[in-house]
């Protein structure tokens, strides 16, 4: 095992700056999109059920079968794992998103209207920074989801560690299987337990300091 | 890594297969029945299931794509992706809420903690891994996937039973012993009744996770319609591929239909 990892140091590290790398990119274009859309849906009261819906629905859907439907539209390789860790990550997010909105009380909005705010910035300076604590708990689980995500969207020659785990799979019986699927599965673990300490860090840093716990 | 309160709660509904889910959605269970997708979910799926087996019937195949979706082959896949994903959750139901309970006994409570907190790093591990790894300790086959399937999906099953029996009301206890009842009875009439809906919410994040992980069955000869898929991919043949997916897809809906009803159904009446 020690052997095996002092020998491939630099691919593993490489292969763990691209599972990174693939997530954090996906999970940001998440964000944004997953802000967007909360933004449209809480404006729109009617869009909340179909919100609701889709996202449940969606989450619903396995992985693999998403990415079986994604390689007919994009190819394999580096795309479909994009696309696919971003569409997963986008639904907790989202979710969180709506309710952390809906959860900003209506006296305090009104308040914000009443001081002369604009909607948007009402929205920008009163109803984000108070709902961001659940959007980034949101962020937490997308982040976490889409680390094993991204491990299994690797079967279309995506990047990441997830390729380790499939050629341990292919190589069961060799000598270098185990190190190859444990590398990559320990490695997926550890990655997202860093990324996790962090992202708790990033939330206390930008959780606005009246409502700071 | 944490099972901090803030997440508790935030983020309702199961997770894809690669869940990590910590969004067991312990402590909110919405009473409200979503009617539109109790009724309209089988529905699409018989639908778009009735216009998948029109399009085989009438679709011009090659001999590979005509034996690979073979009407038989398909059916036992799919049987197979049944039988993988009840079993599991039978056995995920028999491990979980005993050993929820007995996390939630005074004494013994100081582990919960350290437990949960244990089972919530093993979740960040990625279900192919787990497999993987699995199939090179235990051997390719149903025994070692339905192994694989029940450790990964304990978690949010544990983990809502925890929360459900934490959250019944101290002042019911109370009561229920000062009606004289037992241990034994309170646990079976007071408390468990109580958490039931916690504990099925759990329950269908599992089945959730179950049906998803269950398509790598395939690499580990365990069978289901991952095979399909992966067929597909491997011959690069669309209309496996999708096909595969599609079915995997439309079988995951209807899963996650069942829990909705199986949820519907247990609750308790007083609740």
């Amino acid at each position: 095992m020690w052997e095996f990892l002092t020998q491939r140091w630099a691919d593993v590290a490489y292969r763990a700056f691209q599972h990174t790398s693939l997530v954090v990119q996906s999970v940001a274009l998440a964000t944004v999109v997953a802000l967007l859309l909360a933004v449209l849906v809480v404006g729109v009261g009617r869009l909340r059920g179909v919100a609701n819906t889709v996202s449940a629905i969606g989450l619903t859907i396995p992985s693999f079968a998403l990415l079986g439907l994604v390689i007919p539209l994009v190819g394999i390789g580096t795309t479909p794992s994009i696309v696919i860790v971003t569409f997963y990550a986008t639904l907790p997010i989202l979710r969180n998103a709506v309710v952390g909105l809906d959860g900003v009380d209506d006296a305090l909005l009104e308040s914000a209207r009443g001081m002369g705010m604009s909607p948007l910035a009402s929205l920008l300076r009163v109803r984000l920074p108070l709902a961001w604590p659940v959007i980034v708990t949101g962020l937490r689980v997308s982040t976490q989801m889409s680390m094993g995500v991204a491990a299994i969207a690797a079967y279309a020659l995506g990047p990441g560690l997830g390729g380790y785990i499939y050629t341990g799979l292919s190589q069961i019986g060799g000598a270098n299987a185990l190190n190859y699927a444990l590398v990559g599965t320990v490695g997926v673990v550890l990655l997202a337990l860093v990324l996790d300490g962090l992202l708790v860090v990033l939330a206390r840093l930008t959780t606005s300091r009246g409502i700071r716990a | 890594m944490s099972v901090s309160a803030d997440r508790a709660g935030e983020t309702g509904g199961p997770a894809p297969e690669e869940g990590v889910d910590r969004t067991a959605t312990p402590a909110r269970v919405r009473p409200k029945r979503d009617w539109g997708l109790l009724v309209g979910l089988p529905l699409f799926v018989l639908a778009t299931l009735a216009g998948w087996a029109i399009w085989r019937q009438t679709a011009g195949l090659d001999e590979i794509e005509t034996r690979a979706l073979d009407w038989a082959t398909v059916r036992e896949l799919t049987w197979e992706h049944i039988v993988l994903t009840v079993v599991s959750a039978l056995l995920v139901v028999l491990v979980a809420v005993p050993l929820g309970v007995l996390l939630t006994r005074p004494g013994v409570r100081r582990l919960t903690g350290p437990v949960v907190g244990v089972a919530n790093i093993g979740q960040a591990a990625p279900s192919i891994g787990l497999v993987v790894l699995l199939a090179m300790w235990l051997g390719f086959g149903f025994r070692t996937m339905v192994v694989a399937l029940t450790v990964y999906a304990v978690l949010p099953v544990l983990q809502n039973t925890i929360t459900g029996l934490l959250g019944v009301d101290r002042g019911l206890l109370e009561a229920a012993r000062g009606m004289g009842m037992s241990k034994g009875n309170i646990l079976l009439r007071v408390e468990l009744p109580l958490a039931v809906p916690v504990i099925m919410s759990g329950v269908r994040t599992a089945l959730i996770l179950l049906v998803g992980t269950a398509t790598f069955a395939t690499f580990i000869d365990a069978g289901g319609l991952g095979e399909l898929i992966d067929t597909g991919i491997k011959l690069f043949r669309y209309s496996i591929l999708i096909s595969g997916a599609l079915l995997v897809a439309l079988l995951a809906l209807l899963i996650d239909w069942v829990g909705r009803v199986l949820e519907a159904v247990v609750r308790p009446k007083g609740l």
